[in-house]
């Protein structure tokens, strides 16, 4: 108990040191800048920000949904028996993680969705962040079904459970957990990736803090309000992923 | 009944998206669609209600009136509405874009509405006081990727280091922080970057080379350049563009006029003449 004690205030002691020395750093690099803030006109447009958070927002929950709808197909296509199912999966997981996201928002956006006729900048924004982040939700899922040894299906096997059976009762209790913190990682990457949207013209949060730093002559102001808008989207995400890690829980 | 609670919301989300992908189009006359950056006031930008506002987004206005057509406002990045234009995604481009040979190659333009020219926007310490300072040794440009100052640097300065950068407000603090002795850019943003940041920066106002501002259109789009033409110079005659001057650019103008530099706006059109209120040179 004594000892515990003389942890936590050691820990405190160690945490507010910490705190300090970021705060000093930060004050230090701040001021070495020549630069005028100037956020009194800034806040005046705080619903053009209020707006392209509102849409960054809509896009993050539609790219997550369908990412992990393609995510599954292209990890079941991959575990698939058919040899031609496993090769166009992995073409895609390869194509898309090998290319830079702003050179397929740039394809996608002028010569696919021109082609097709697509102009509601929502439905293209979740389409391709969710090709994109869908190539490596894939990877995660596809790896956590791997990480399952072969001796416990076989074991299940044994026991007379069927290929189903086998899936919803050994392998994927155990996938779940073990890909739930890459996954929020991933769902982390999304939101923030959803910003390279502003380079098509998607009027999302980026581009709004943009358009408001523009309006302003401002160079740096409209940034600040835009990683804290960022932030408060990510954060609760990891909250979420600790607690269902808690849910999935078991053998402990 | 966990999987149901599960699967409710994806099926709703569907639902959403493809009510969202094919509720776009209403009926009826198809709108001219013209695209701006809307990141370069006092000429393309927002108000702060977040709807586009500025001198274009006026012209436009009148343009939709004077064609009796309703016109859509697509937003952008500058570096994109030429392959937008190109693409068929818009059918205009009004975004202060300079008329030039090179964009010349790949769209047409309409009869120019403004003449302007490029600056600089000079460190305060960097010792660069005009234009004859920029080519040297040592010194370090910052341009914007896609614009006439950059354009101008990529064939005129062989001596000092360019950098160039996607945002304008990148190149205005590579100058405030003195990692560059200057940035190229026009009259207008040079002299309010200037206003803004007086401490670090000083606005050369005198333009080194002279540019005009005018419509994009496609590559053999001859009908409606016609009909921007048309536009521009009955525009023009009413006094269209003295109004747009006192309402969006009142200091600007006051600003120039006591420099001796003749105020933007081109009435006098070189294949529509009418008789200019503004001295030309």
């Amino acid at each position: 108990m004594e000892q515990k004690r003389w942890n936590t205030g050691g820990e405190l002691l160690v945490a507010t040191a910490l705190i300090l020395a970021v705060a000093a750093c930060s004050a230090v690099v701040f001021l070495q800048l020549n630069y005028q803030w100037n956020w009194g006109v800034m806040t005046k447009y705080w619903r053009v920000f209020l707006m392209g958070l509102g849409l960054t927002v809509l896009i993050s929950l539609g790219a997550l949904v369908v990412s992990l709808v393609v995510g599954v197909t292209l990890a079941a296509a991959q575990l698939s028996g058919s040899v031609v199912l496993r090769w166009s999966a992995r073409a895609y997981v390869e194509l898309v993680r090998g290319t830079p996201l702003l050179v397929q928002l740039l394809i996608g956006y002028f010569v696919v969705a021109q082609a097709l006729g697509l102009d509601n900048e929502f439905f293209i924004g979740v389409v391709l962040l969710s090709v994109f982040a869908g190539a490596y939700l894939a990877e995660i899922l596809r790896g956590g079904v791997a990480s399952v040894s072969a001796s416990q299906i076989e074991a299940a096997r044994a026991v007379g459970f069927d290929r189903a059976q086998i899936f919803r009762f050994v392998t994927a209790p155990q996938a779940l957990r073990r890909v739930l913190p890459a996954m929020t990682g991933q769902f982390v990457s999304l939101v923030k990736d959803s910003s390279l949207l502003s380079v098509i013209g998607i009027q999302e949060f980026t581009y709004q803090a943009q358009v408001a730093n523009a309006a302003t002559f401002n160079s740096l102001e409209g940034f600040i309000p835009l990683a804290l808008g960022y932030l408060i989207l990510t954060l609760p995400m990891g909250g979420v992923a600790a607690w269902m890690e808690r849910r999935l829980r078991y053998e402990d | 009944m966990k999987r149901s609670a599960f699967f409710l919301p994806l099926v709703a989300l569907a639902a959403c998206l493809g009510l969202v992908a094919c509720s776009d189009k209403p009926a009826g006359v198809e709108p001219l669609v013209v695209g701006m950056d809307l990141t370069y006031p006092p000429f393309e930008t927002k108000d702060t209600n977040g709807n586009p506002f500025g001198v274009s987004v006026d012209m436009v206005t009148a343009l939709s009136d004077h064609l009796g057509r309703p016109v859509e406002i697509k937003p952008m990045a500058f570096n994109g509405l030429i392959a937008a234009l190109k693409t068929d995604s818009i059918d205009l481009v009004l975004s202060s874009m300079t008329a030039n040979d090179e964009r010349r190659k790949s769209i047409d333009f309409s009869d120019p509405y403004v003449r302007t020219g490029l600056s600089i926007l000079a460190g305060n310490s960097s010792g660069v006081k005009s234009a004859a300072d920029l080519d040297q040794p040592g010194r370090r440009l910052a341009v914007q990727i896609g614009t006439t100052g950059e354009m101008y640097a990529r064939e005129h300065i062989n001596n000092a280091k360019l950098v160039s950068f996607d945002k304008t407000q990148a190149c205005v603090m590579e100058v405030v922080n003195k990692r560059a002795d200057a940035f190229l850019f026009d009259q207008l943003s040079v002299y309010k970057f200037s206003q803004r940041n007086p401490d670090t920066t000083v606005g050369l106002l005198e333009p080194f080379q002279e540019e005009f501002w005018a419509f994009g259109i496609r590559k053999g789009n001859d009908e409606l350049r016609a009909e921007v033409n048309d536009f521009l110079a009955a525009f023009g005659t009413a006094g269209g563009f003295e109004n747009l001057a006192e309402t969006h650019l009142a200091e600007e103008k006051a600003m120039l006029e006591s420099m001796g530099i003749p105020f933007l706006f081109v009435t006098k059109q070189s294949s529509q003449p009418t008789q200019s209120k503004q001295p030309s040179p």
